[in-house]
């Protein structure tokens, strides 16, 4: 039983009904209650290649999601001004790995030479194909295949009914629209039924809480408390508003663009319609007056038209996010600012592993869920470090947002821990990050750290052994790079192509 | 394959602008993969692999008939030889359907003022070759429609599939061909009642089989190549042993550079 219908609800649903579609006949059922009257929040416009593998798996055509959701590709964020804030200072977190990563490290012989290119262009295409608004595929390359690792920028506020659609339709999920006036718990402290509106009394075995920041569930029913993280990260306020192309040929940026302000930084998301801007910022350290100007300076002129949106932004996620038969899914389970797009990730993340946990019966659930929330605890504690990282790198000291964020006591103290190891040993492929499904592998730690000047100290010695295979890995990336540069189409087109004619399923 | 005449550049075919016009036949540097259509699945599955590629502007399926595994290196003028199939649309290159007409590609190599033989004879009358070309072009436009029907057939029960192909040759030679499709006779056979009496109906059951079974000219073709490549290299070896060393050594490339 799954509460919610927005991205985190039809998503949920599909994983699990496409995991347990066999099951169906004997009785296994995925009902979705969904309030007709709630708005849908729609977070995120960002995803991670994860989604590719979702999305195929519960059976949707990528022809069909880019032209209902109005998606675009996203090949990793570029990051402007986050290091000094000179106008020319830029890096990458491309989404492939650098050339030869499982066989060789690549960072420590960057450090100790370079080769005149940053850290991401030394080893990896992916920069270049972004400077180039350059697709990922081509027409040719069949749907969800790669030529260089994609995820999608998408309209959130799409995807959603267009999960519907496939869900109910293709997956046998049934779709209660209806209000719920109140949950019944047991006395043993279980979820039992919900009293709705306009359904009456359904009954469930395991509800899930996609019900967002109202958490309605994992929350109010059950009481679990929300553990809030803003002495980490700082930014609690969004202002977001959506821009027109200047021409219907604009190019379309194949990555996400975040542009370091006095107070936050602003997301600009390319979708074939139109841009999604937005300034995420700390209400400590700006007003909403200065950050909508600022937000408006960004824009030029752009959409000056446009009405700006405020979302408040609450920095956490649950002490626990499966308590008794209750999982929490989406904003329910917390929220994070953008800055790495975890938002979705997580959604698919945690209805996989419910999905391929199921509970056989209620006595192995509480064994399940203890997994779950260990799991899922040191997830978002990877998120938080991560997203952290971004502002501990910062050199700028032109206002109290950037000093405040270096303050050592606003620093997890994993993450304290690793800077420290880092600055004489660089990350790497099977250290420190090492579970199967890790939230961010080795390597985006890699290109955050050298793409903001981070030093690792090398010692010529220990590279000498592999030295002649870093210069031909990074070599081979360059030949690479430029092969990827002749044969790829530019982003617009691709997109186009795809509306016109599709991608063929092999 | 465009078989209507797109390019406003193309001219119309007539007696009186072209009846000087010759047709040269140009079998040294035909493709290696020919697109054909369903009419043509038969003689080409007697002499040739049969799979599907994708086309590279709009990303959608084609049949064509494999003649060689590189760009450059095409056993067309053995197959024509030993077999007398000749793909329609190699027939028919330079030459396209515009409205009631028939337009032109001057660019096209095919056509000469001094070699080959006559579009038109003194009667200025499209001569044999012409109309068999006409012939070739009324064929190939309504095949393409049928193909592209079968394929469309074949991509909505999900039997196509991606063949890997990867073959060893002389002299430690490794090939891998990517980007080709075939038909899956495992997803064939998961089909229910109803979807095969409709793909046996419309004759695109038999067209399946063929295509698969032509499967096996891979093999056959592959060997053609091998015996080339070593008739090369004994040739070349041979012309070591008994003549100068730098005139041989010569000889011996250019007759290597017509294989790659």
């Amino acid at each position: 039983m799954i509460v919610g219908g927005g991205t985190a609800g039809w998503l949920t649903a599909g994983v699990i009904a496409a995991k347990h579609r066999h099951r169906m006949s004997a009785g296994f059922s995925v009902t979705l209650v969904e309030s007709p009257t709630t708005p849908i929040i729609g977070v995120g416009e960002g995803t991670w290649p994860t989604l590719r593998t979702t999305l195929a798996r519960i059976g949707v055509s990528e022809t069909e999601f880019i032209r209902h959701c109005d998606a675009a590709f996203k090949q990793g964020a570029r990051f402007a001004r986050w290091t000094t804030g000179a106008a020319d200072d830029y890096y990458y977190h491309p989404l492939m790995y650098p050339q030869n990563f499982s066989q060789l490290n690549l960072a420590p012989h960057w450090l100790a030479g370079g080769n005149g290119h940053s850290f991401c262009d030394a080893v990896c295409p992916q920069g270049r194909i972004c400077d180039d608004g350059l697709a990922p595929k081509t027409i040719t390359t069949a749907e969800y295949d790669a030529i260089a690792n994609y995820a999608y920028h998408l309209d959130a506020g799409k995807f959603a009914p267009f999960l519907q659609q496939h869900c109910c339709a293709k997956l046998g999920v049934h779709h209660v629209l209806a209000d719920v006036r109140r949950v019944n718990v047991h006395e043993d402290g279980d979820l039992r039924s919900l009293d709705t509106e306009q359904a009456g009394e359904i009954e469930g075995d395991l509800f899930v809480d996609c019900t967002g920041f109202k958490a309605l569930l994992i929350g109010e029913a059950l009481g679990v408390p929300f553990k809030d993280c803003g002495d980490v990260l700082f930014c609690d306020a969004a202002l977001a508003v959506q821009v027109p192309y200047e021409n219907e040929t604009s190019p379309i940026a194949s990555n996400t663009l975040s542009t370091a302000q006095s107070a936050g930084w602003i997301w600009d998301i390319g979708l074939p319609t139109r841009r999604g801007v937005g300034y995420v910022y700390s209400t400590r350290h700006t007003s909403d007056d200065a950050a909508e100007r600022e937000l408006r300076g960004y824009l030029a002129g752009a959409g000056k038209d446009r009405p700006v949106r405020k979302i408040s932004i609450r920095s956490g996620h649950r002490e626990i996010f499966w308590k008794r038969n209750c999982v929490a899914i989406g904003l329910s389970a917390g929220f994070l600012e953008p800055l790495e797009a975890s938002a979705i990730v997580l959604i698919e993340m945690s209805a996989k592993l419910v999905a391929e946990q199921m509970p056989a019966c209620r006595e192995v659930m509480d064994v399940i869920a203890s997994r779950f929330n260990a799991t899922t605890h040191y997830r978002w504690g990877r998120i938080i470090d991560f997203l952290k990282l971004h502002y501990v790198l910062t050199q700028r000291e032109d206002s109290a947002f950037w000093r405040d964020n270096r303050l050592p006591e606003t620093v997890p103290e994993r993450l304290r821990n690793l800077l420290l190891l880092w600055r004489h040993q660089s990350p790497w492929y099977h250290d420190e990050f090492d579970r199967i499904e890790e939230v961010f592998p080795a390597a985006s730690y890699q290109y955050v750290l050298y793409g903001m000047g981070f030093r690792t100290e090398v010692d010529p010695g220990t590279l000498a052994g592999d030295a002649g295979g870093a210069e031909r890995a990074m070599r081979e990336n360059l030949a690479h790079t430029e092969r990827l540069r002749a044969g790829l189409p530019r982003h617009r087109d691709l997109i186009r192509r795809i509306h016109e004619q599709g991608l063929q399923p092999v | 394959m465009n078989v209507t005449a797109a390019t406003p550049e193309f001219e119309l075919l007539n007696a009186e602008t072209h009846g000087h016009l010759r047709l040269c036949r140009r079998d040294d540097d035909a493709p290696h993969f020919v697109q054909i259509v369903a009419g043509e699945f038969a003689a080409a599955a007697a002499c040739c692999p049969i799979l599907l590629s994708k086309d590279a502007t709009t990303g959608s399926f084609y049949a064509g008939a494999m003649f060689g595994f590189r760009p450059g290196e095409s056993f067309v003028a053995d197959v024509v030889a030993r077999s007398g199939f000749h793909p329609l649309s190699l027939q028919r290159d330079g030459f396209f359907i515009s409205g009631a007409d028939i337009a032109i590609d001057r660019s096209c190599p095919r056509f000469s003022d001094t070699e080959g033989e006559p579009l038109f004879d003194e009667a200025r009358q499209p001569s044999v070759g012409l109309r068999s070309i006409q012939r070739a072009l009324g064929q190939l436009h309504a095949g393409i429609k049928q193909t592209n029907g079968f394929i469309g057939a074949l991509a909505e029960l999900k039997l196509i599939e991606p063949i890997d192909v990867t073959l060893d040759f002389y002299g430690n030679e490794h090939l891998m061909l990517q980007g080709l499709y075939t038909v899956s006779l495992d997803s064939i056979h998961e089909l229910d009642d109803a979807a095969v009496l409709r793909l046996f109906r419309t004759g695109y059951l038999q067209l399946a089989y063929t295509m698969n079974a032509s499967l096996r000219q891979i093999r056959i073709l592959a060997q053609l190549r091998d015996r080339l490549l070593r008739r090369i290299a004994s040739a070349k070896a041979a012309a070591r042993a008994s003549a100068p060393a730098a005139a041989s050594a010569s000889a011996g490339d250019n007759r290597a550079e017509s294989v790659r």
